[in-house]
């Protein structure tokens, strides 16, 4: 053997060792020790977007000494819903508290076993720390078990740039601004007179998708109480009066030319925040935090804040549950209801502005008094306060969610000018018919 | 991991290729000035989008929206990169790191055992070796997608769920790479070396450490610079399998462009940083990957 | 063929000890060999695809009860208008992208093989784009593509054309999906070709030039002709790899409902249909059915392949 062979040899024998060792000091795992009460415990929790708990984290830890409290936060909800469902369905991986949106939440709802049943632990003697409609959103169809704790609502209002209303000849008073759309077609018809006396290439509306989804949720609250799917149920789509009312409202929008086409969350959409591509914006309490990321110091005091037409409406609110998966359930849940009470719900507001969903919490002046500079200093909670306490509940199927992406889908197919409103809506019945699986 | 393929130089049984190729080239025709047109242009179209992810990481959102563009690089990637290092949701110092231990590790086993069984397939006889070489190439038309979801629920019994091993253990078997080194070993290595090693008494281990290994070493080489590049960029399962403490940096840089607002010049940077490492390998080893796929197509 | 060893004779005496365990070891070493690769192909590989189609024959919603199912989903499969839809986005999105690609590749790689200076530069700058990461691309482009402020509607507004919504039309959302393919995968296959042009014996080309042939001529009547092997091994390659087509259509329309591949699902593949089923809808039996047919159409369309290949290589 020639010492160059045997140079070669003793060079793979090191580096798969080195190999191994990288390997096995990846494994690393985290386990917790046992479950003794006073022994330390870490506690996962689970978050996408903003939650606003970092000071409430703070102030349990230092309460509990035995209690680490460790977030793990995705930015976007669609993948960590998905995330979620899969740790979920597979038995492990999800945080001891998981945040879980309200579009996800009917899905797990399917499977309450894998959650702790919150009726268990308390949740009867404090269910008035949170709006009833919110309460039966995280609670099975026969009553009897609940699996989230409320965080936040979005009660809904209407975001719009006084600068573009002014320039337009509209008035940019809030209380006025509100007065010109008690109703959906009042809107359209401001965006109409928007669209005429407007100078540049700014549209009224962002996009058709959120425009319709707060018609929808409205609808649907008057009447039946429910959207794609009926309370047994069977999807109702194409039967259901408030979808397709709905439908037709924003098509008059769409046709009327009042949409920008910018699809939300998108790099467009955000760029056209700041350079005011669009004049309104249907806006949850969540929302202004974005609008003041994507706008920037440039976009203070252009922004303000304004009822929504039909007066109420909700985008959005969370939940927090406790996986049955997890090691520390008893504790987990102790940390929920800490992070979900009146007073956690209002930390989380002054922290990331999300709107609270007690109603212990609407009449608290730390709320009610508080004006958002960044928006013209709008008395921010008053108006979305407003727009969630009216709410009524709506019932949203197991497969909301997936039937929703599709048709909004055939929605933007319509606002992009592709298909007319009425072929859209016929697509729409095939697309709801295909991701509701019937 | 650079160890195994530190020294790619080839040794004496590649000789005839290469003489071969260095004639053929001495008949080639001048190229014209068309000719260098087209491959500046060439040039051009493979770096810009590269460049222009440099502008933009470069620039401010302010900027990057802008109509007209900006055409060249601002003065804002040291700060994006700082803003990048200092996230602490995105980790991207942790990205790196683990990108590193994932992709080395998965390159180091998947060099090892392709070569073992590259040999085994193209210098050894034994029963069932043509079916066994059919279901190599079998192997490769799996993609990884269609068992993302058992794979997942396995991650789990063994206990090893979200964690690195998670998403190096699926990738150590490369149909692709037993396949390349079968080809390359059977026009590599003598038969007359291997037979002579025998007459020596020498064990088949033995036989390919000692003689086998050392021949393959330009394409063990190869296959390393593709693998490592090939999961470092690795995306779609690790961002499933992963748990958000264990990120690499393609998973980090999803999570810097999802989101509710996204910062598009920070997104940029982490592109920029996330493809630096790679553009440092080809300008150091850009020769020999060239000659990789070069080699690998006459050969495959 | 030269890749058998004919069996050693040993050419001393051994002691009987030592040659069984010559023999042990020349019969069991094959096997140790290969065994790493197909336990960990087994394990990691085979399983979850067996599994998957176990799961299938079953309704398996990813919450909830389980129930088999038989061949149910595959009979829906093939009456579900958006499967095919898919099916026809993932082979027309191949061929609109493979076939300017492969004449690209060839033109770069006649280019190539000339007399050129700095030809280690121009053949390093051309693989560029392939160790660029898909979601790097991806994001790279759509930037590149976006309606309002991307770089293409800027350009294409010097000629006075009007700015495009790319991502909304299906010719639009083709060509740039296509564009990302293409720059990422010329180069490489331009190197291949060149390589397998290298390796084409110069006295053809003598033997050509001799007789007054043109090297258009030439081109056509030698190259491409030497060229097929190749061609063929370059095409399995694209199809496996076009088939499995998800990243750059997903990441291209980003947002809700990206899964989709756009408003009117013009640049849904095959692959985003089946994670739309197991992760949006969370229909695993389903979305396994999809795997399956995906998995069977990359085998078909390999076999044949393969069989041209051999047919070919025989007739050399």
């Amino acid at each position: 053997m020639s010492p160059s062979m045997r140079g070669t040899r003793r060079m793979i024998a090191v580096a798969a060792v080195a190999g191994v060792a990288l390997s096995m000091a990846a494994c690393g795992s985290d386990d917790e020790g046992g479950s003794g009460s006073n022994e330390k415990i870490t506690l996962k929790v689970s978050t996408f977007g903003t939650f606003g708990y970092d000071a409430l984290y703070k102030k349990y830890e230092a309460s509990h000494p035995n209690i680490k409290i460790v977030e793990s936060n995705e930015g976007d909800l669609g993948k960590y819903t998905t995330a979620l469902t899969q740790r979920i369905a597979a038995g492990s991986g999800a945080g001891d508290v998981v945040a879980i949106e309200e579009g996800a939440i009917v899905n797990f709802l399917k499977a309450p076993d894998k959650f702790v049943n919150l009726q268990d632990e308390g949740f009867n003697e404090i269910k008035g720390n949170w709006l009833d409609w919110k309460n039966a959103q995280a609670t099975t169809a026969d009553g009897k078990t609940t699996i989230g704790f409320g965080t936040d609502v979005g009660g809904l209002a209407m975001c719009y740039r006084t600068d573009l209303f002014k320039a337009a000849g509209l008035p940019t008073d809030r209380e006025e601004v509100s007065k010109l759309w008690p109703t959906w077609d009042d809107y359209i018809a401001t965006g109409k007179k928007f669209q005429a006396g407007t100078k540049g290439d700014a549209k009224f509306v962002d996009s058709a998708t959120n425009t319709y989804n707060s018609i929808l949720m409205q609808e649907a609250g008057e009447a039946p109480g429910y959207t794609y799917f009926d309370r047994d149920n069977n999807l109702v789509f194409d039967s259901n009066p408030a979808v397709r009312s709905s439908w037709d409202t924003t098509a008059k929008v769409l046709d009327a030319g009042l949409s920008a086409n910018l699809k939300s969350f998108t790099a467009e959409w955000s760029a056209a925040i700041k350079n005011g591509g669009f004049a309104t914006l249907a806006c949850p309490a969540w929302m202004t935090a974005n609008i003041k990321g994507d706008g920037g110091d440039a976009g203070a005091g252009k922004w303000d804040i304004a009822t929504v037409p039909g007066g109420s409406g909700s985008w959005g609110g969370s939940f927090l549950g406790v996986p049955t998966q997890g090691k520390h359930q008893k504790a987990a849940v102790e940390l929920a209801k800490f992070l979900s009470s009146p007073e956690g719900q209002l930390s989380a507001f002054d922290e990331a502005g999300n709107l609270p969903s007690s109603p212990k919490d609407f009449d608290n002046p730390a709320l009610k008094d508080f004006k958002n500079e960044y928006f013209s200093d709008a008395p921010v909670a008053d108006i979305f306060v407003e727009g969630a306490k009216n709410l009524k509940p709506v019932y949203l199927g197991a497969k909301n969610q997936a039937v929703r992406d599709a048709i909004e889908n055939d929605l933007r197919s319509v606002e992009q000018g592709q298909r007319t409103s009425e072929e859209g809506w016929q697509n729409a019945i095939k697309s709801a018919k295909a991701a509701a699986g019937v | 991991m650079t160890t195994v393929i530190a020294d790619p130089e080839p040794e004496a049984p590649r000789k005839p290729l290469r003489t071969k190729v260095v004639e053929s080239n001495n008949q080639l025709f001048r190229a014209s000035p068309l000719n260098y047109l087209v491959l500046v242009l060439t040039f051009f179209l493979s770096v810009f989008p590269l460049y222009w992810m440099l502008v933009m990481a470069s620039r401010t959102n302010d900027e990057i929206v802008q109509i007209p563009p900006k055409l060249i690089p601002g003065s804002h990637l040291g700060e994006h990169v700082g803003a990048l290092f200092d996230n602490p949701d995105v980790m991207f110092a942790k990205a790196l790191l683990n990108s590193f231990i994932v992709a080395g590790s998965i390159t180091l086993f998947v060099v090892i055992f392709s070569a073992l069984a590259g040999f085994a397939f193209a210098k050894l006889r034994f029963r069932g070796s043509n079916v066994l070489i059919g279901l190599v190439v079998l192997t490769m038309m799996v993609p990884v997608q269609l068992g993302a979801v058992p794979l997942y629920m396995m991650m789990d019994w063994f206990g090893i769920q979200g964690t690195l091993p998670t998403v190096i253990l699926p990738y150590l078997a490369s149909g692709f790479g037993v396949f390349l080194m079968r080809q390359y070993a059977s026009q590599a290595v003598p038969d007359e070396l291997i037979e002579a090693a025998r007459v020596d008494g020498a064990t088949t281990i033995r036989i390919f450490w000692s003689v086998v290994l050392p021949a393959l070493r330009p394409a063990a080489a190869i296959l390393g610079l593709f693998t490592f590049m090939t999961y470092w960029n690795d995306f779609l399962w690790p961002y499933v399998a992963l748990s958000p403490e264990h990120p690499t940096v393609q998973v980090a840089l999803s999570r810097l462009s999802s989101g509710y607002y996204t910062d598009q010049s920070l997104v940029m940077a982490g592109t920029f940083m996330a493809t630096l490492p790679l553009l440092v390998v080809i300008v150091l080893f850009g020769r020999q990957l060239i000659s990789g796929i070069m080699d690998g197509a006459v050969k495959a | 063929m030269s890749d058998i060893t004919a069996p050693v004779t040993p050419a001393r005496a051994r002691s009987p000890w030592r040659s069984r365990l010559s023999r042990w070891d020349q019969k069991g070493s094959p096997y140790a060999f290969v065994s790493p690769f197909f336990i960990l192909f087994g394990i990691f590989g085979a399983f979850p695809l067996l599994y998957t189609f176990w799961v299938s024959l079953h309704s398996w919603p990813l919450l909830g009860e389980h129930t088999f199912t038989g061949l149910d989903n595959y009979q829906k499969l093939l009456q579900d208008p958006q499967f095919w839809n898919a099916a026809k986005n993932t082979l027309g999105l191949f061929l609109v992208s493979t076939v300017p690609q492969y004449v690209l590749a060839l033109w770069l790689a006649v280019t190539l093989n000339r007399k050129i200076m700095a030809r280690t530069l121009f053949r390093v700058g051309v693989v560029i784009p392939n160790i660029t990461s898909v979601a790097a691309v991806t994001l790279i482009f759509s930037m590149i593509f976006a309606k309002g402020f991307g770089l293409a509607n800027w350009i294409i507004g010097w000629f006075g054309l009007e700015a495009v919504d790319w991502t909304a039309h299906t010719w639009s959302s083709w060509l740039a999906i296509s564009m990302m393919v293409d720059w990422r995968w010329t180069g490489y296959n331009a190197l291949i070709f060149l390589a397998a042009m290298q390796a084409i014996s110069s006295e053809l080309y003598e033997a050509a030039a001799i007789d007054g042939a043109t090297r258009t001529r030439q081109f056509w009547s030698i190259t491409l002709p030497m060229l097929r092997p190749t061609l063929l091994f370059t095409t399995i390659t694209s199809i496996i790899g076009g088939v499995q087509l998800f990243t750059e259509p997903l990441l291209f329309a980003p947002g809700a409902g990206a899964i989709q591949g756009g408003t009117l699902r013009q640049f849904q593949t095959l692959t985003m249909y089946l994670i739309e089923n197991g992760f949006t809808r969370f229909e695993f039996g389903y979305a396994g059915a999809v795997a399956w047919m995906i998995f069977l159409l990359v085998l078909i369309i390999s076999l044949i392949n393969i069989l041209l290949v051999r047919r070919i290589s025989g007739a050399d």
